[in-house]
């Protein structure tokens, strides 16, 4: 395994889908999600994919981990559950994870900065260009 | 314990766990003519409450674990959710939440919340639902127990109706 790169259960470039929330792998270092998350089965899939990603990304001693989530439209609190322990577990670990987000979904404009305000030097949010710019 | 409203959408959230998906899609049908930050604002709510009611209703013989009622008068939005609870203790404890974000900064409330679970990942439930309604989507939060019947009710303004 090359230092930096992440490789797990899903492919790179491989969607897995579980009910109505997609993944995928779109490159080594970054996760995208879209659709919605809102079952108890997605979510139980959700949170151990997220365990397995934070594995790997500990192995491949991955300094940066992006997570695209501009077209992930509604999440249950659960969900928010899981980036809270994910968050917790990469401040743990030294690494950081960059969310990209969306300026036109409520939940991300106002979750991602309350997450961000738990642990500030681990999570990065960036904006998408709708917005005019980045922010972190 | 408050009446429907006339107009109310009403459904009836069967016994299992992929009804919140129903729920969310009903969410959507009930208020497809209103502007988007209403959509998602009543998406959110409605399927917050329906889980809270697969979780915690009381179980029983019933089909249906409670109903959820989703109607627009005079430029407000309502989303009300009655469910039988299995606890009185579990209504008390909805209550006690409510009151507190009706004299607190919610966003504040949302993020020492979000920082308990932070410090502690093993707390077992994460009781975000009612705070993410109230921060994220800007309801203004009520509700009533007449046991065993426990009524949640939220509203906010609707402006695209």
């Amino acid at each position: 395994m090359l230092a930096g790169q992440v490789t797990m259960g899903i492919k790179l470039g491989e969607k897995v889908s579980v009910e109505t929330l997609t993944v995928e792998l779109t490159r080594p270092t970054e996760l995208t999600l879209s659709g919605t998350l809102s079952t108890p089965t997605a979510q139980t899939e959700f949170r151990r994919l997220l365990q397995d990603l934070h594995a790997q990304i500990v192995a491949a001693r991955t300094a940066t981990f992006e997570v695209n989530v501009e077209a992930l439209s509604f999440v249950n609190s659960s969900a928010i559950r899981a980036f809270v322990d994910w968050i917790s577990r990469a401040a743990h670990a030294g690494y950081t994870l960059a969310f990209k987000t969306s300026p036109t979904v409520t939940w991300h404009r106002l979750s991602f900065s309350v997450l961000k305000s738990l642990a500030p030097t681990t999570v990065e949010i960036v904006e998408s260009r709708a917005s005019g710019g980045a922010a972190s | 314990m408050s009446v429907a409203p006339q107009a109310e959408r009403t459904l009836k959230l069967p016994r299992r766990e992929a009804a919140v998906e129903d729920a969310r899609r009903f969410a959507e049908l009930a208020v497809t003519y209103c502007t988007p930050e209403c959509r998602e604002a009543v998406t959110l709510a409605v399927c917050e409450l329906g889980e809270n009611l697969i979780k915690y209703s009381a179980s029983s013989d019933e089909l249906n674990v409670g109903t959820i009622g989703v109607s627009i008068e005079d430029g407000q939005v309502r989303v009300r959710a009655v469910n039988r609870v299995t606890s009185p203790e579990d209504a008390q404890r909805v209550t006690e939440i409510v009151q507190k974000m009706t004299v607190s900064d919610v966003k504040e409330l949302y993020r020492a919340r979000l920082q308990e679970l932070f410090a502690n990942p093993s707390l077992p439930r994460a009781q975000l639902g009612l705070l993410r309604m109230a921060f994220e989507g800007g309801f203004r939060l009520s509700c009533s127990f007449e046991a065993p019947q426990l009524q949640i009710v939220a509203e906010r303004p609707c402006t695209g109706a």
